[in-house]
């Protein structure tokens, strides 16, 4: 419906952020994700995102794919872990906690951002219902 | 040295002017709708957003709800479309009365 196209466009940037705080999400609980260095590291997740054609809106944006990082991850010196391997290495992720925080907090503001076009949309639409009143 | 005639290669064009295009827009002046079948139209767009606003509402009952977002924007829709809808009818009620009282 056209009346409502700034609500589909902040709408589809809602639903992308929520996305890439969900995949942060998924790279912070498995921060200390462990492996034997015979198989492959958790891989970080990105989302990519692209421009769209929202709802015939001719604006928006959608996750095109959620690409993955690389595999062979950080050789990590942990004896104890029942993983090691006989020199003493497990494979830990090849991504930084601090990275990974400073992104949560773009996907956020970025989240309510969209939600703050929203609510102008919302007002502004209000106010025009009040014309004349 | 020759001067020519002033070309009329390029012909006038006519204006042409926008139309007021799109669904769902109440009030609007298309010329071939009454008033009635506009209004009509308004209130099933506004069925058709209460009826998406209501279905989202028992999604977030049930627990299948994946956007709250979702949600929230429906209600806000479906809040701004009653809100038009009524204040069109309001309007056109008050013409109607308007006429109405007038002296004959």
């Amino acid at each position: 419906m056209p009346l409502f196209d700034a609500f589909a466009i902040s709408g589809s940037g809602l639903y992308t952020y929520r996305k890439w705080m969900d995949a942060l999400s998924d790279n912070i609980a498995n921060m200390d994700t462990v492996v034997g260095t015979n198989q492959n590291a958790f891989q970080e997740r990105f989302v990519q995102a692209q421009a769209a054609n929202v709802k015939g809106s001719g604006g928006g944006v959608r996750v095109a794919s959620v690409q993955l990082g690389d595999a062979a991850g950080r050789l990590r010196h942990d004896p104890s872990n029942p993983l090691a391997d006989a020199q003493g290495y497990v494979k830990a992720p090849d991504m930084d906690l601090s990275d990974q925080m400073t992104n949560l907090i773009l996907a956020q503001r970025g989240y309510q951002a969209n939600l703050a076009a929203i609510d102008r949309a919302k007002q502004a639409y209000t106010q025009a219902l009040s014309l004349g009143k | 040295m020759a001067i020519g005639a002033i070309g009329t290669s390029t012909p006038i064009q006519p204006i042409e002017f926008p139309k007021l295009g799109g669904a769902g827009g109440a009030g609007k002046a298309e010329g071939t709708k009454n008033f009635g079948d506009q209004l009509s139209g308004a209130i099933d767009n506004l069925q058709q957003t209460q009826a998406k606003s209501d279905d989202l509402a028992t999604q977030v009952a049930t627990g299948k709800l994946t956007n709250i977002h979702d949600y929230m924007i429906a209600a806000n829709q479906t809040e701004i479309a009653t809100q038009l809808t009524v204040a069109v009818r309001n309007k056109a009620v008050d013409a109607f009365n308007q006429i109405m009282n007038m002296q004959v």
